[in-house]
């Protein structure tokens, strides 16, 4: 299970008030938290928090459900999404998940700085040792990951 | 017929918000889509519009610049200037209220939200 501190708290709410505004789809924690995501099919993306701590997020799901979520922040059939839309969706679904937990996060009279996400394919990057994952999944079962990595960001779980 | 400039280095992001704008009534508003604040300055000289949304975190021109080229404009300062931002909190908002921004806005956008924030614009 994942644990109920602030931390967690924050980001989930951010990827649930991100998809479900965006995507129109809710997201909850995985029934599974011993799940891993297939290394084939996967999509992810990354991006850097600059201020006020250092440290990277990763969102990660299957192209399968990157295209669903895709024709439905576009409005658009399966067969007429492209590849750039389906990797500018899953970046600005970080870039607004993002913002959402670190304001979620920080106390009102602190700003942030968020980098610009870059997205990628395949295997995701060995995450350090103290990273936190996000194991969640929409309400169609299809699965989706958050990973929050650097030990300024982590450690303010503690 | 209004016009709107849109900028925001994502496509989705620009589409989400046309569909915004879509929703509250502007749907047949001219709409100009800029990638970045350079660009967006650059359309804003040149077509005269009657609002600016823009995103604060962008490759090339940042949002904040961008505000701070066109209050520094004596063509461009009065125009209305909306900050569409994830990256938005009380403390930021006071920063860009302070540099001359109409409204900020925190993403993800929605209707509601957006027809708030327009709301003057709208009943002009």
């Amino acid at each position: 299970m994942i644990e109920h501190n602030p931390f967690f708290e924050a980001m989930k709410q951010a990827v649930s008030q991100t998809l479900e505004n965006m995507a129109f789809v809710e997201a909850m924690e995985h029934y599974d938290q011993n799940y891993e995501l297939p290394a084939e099919d996967l999509v992810w993306t990354s991006m850097l928090i600059m201020d006020p701590v250092q440290g990277e997020l990763h969102l990660a799901m299957s192209k399968t459900l990157l295209v669903k979520l895709t024709t439905a922040i576009f409005a658009l059939d399966v067969d007429e999404v492209t590849e750039d839309q389906l990797h500018d969706s899953l970046d600005e679904l970080l870039n607004t998940i993002g913002g959402l937990f670190m304001s979620n996060l920080l106390a009102d009279n602190q700003t942030y700085r968020l980098g610009l996400p870059e997205f990628g394919e395949g295997k995701l990057p060995a995450p350090e040792p103290n990273s936190v994952i996000w194991k969640l999944m929409t309400t169609d079962e299809d699965p989706l990951q958050i990973i929050a990595t650097g030990a300024p960001l982590v450690a303010l779980k503690d | 017929m209004k016009r709107i400039i849109i900028a925001d280095d994502s496509a989705t992001a620009r589409m989400f918000i046309k569909r915004c704008l879509q929703i509250i009534g502007l749907g047949d508003a001219e709409i100009v889509e800029a990638e970045h604040g350079k660009e967006a300055l650059a359309a804003a000289k040149e077509q005269c519009p009657d609002i600016l949304l823009t995103d604060l975190n962008m490759p090339v021109m940042d949002g904040e610049t961008l505000l701070k080229w066109v209050k520094a404009s004596p063509k461009l300062c009065e125009l209305p200037v909306i900050i569409i931002t994830s990256a938005g909190n009380p403390a930021k908002e006071a920063q860009l209220l302070k540099l001359g921004a109409r409204q900020v806005i925190n993403k993800p956008v929605s209707p509601p939200v957006m027809m708030n924030a327009l709301k003057d614009f709208l009943e002009d």
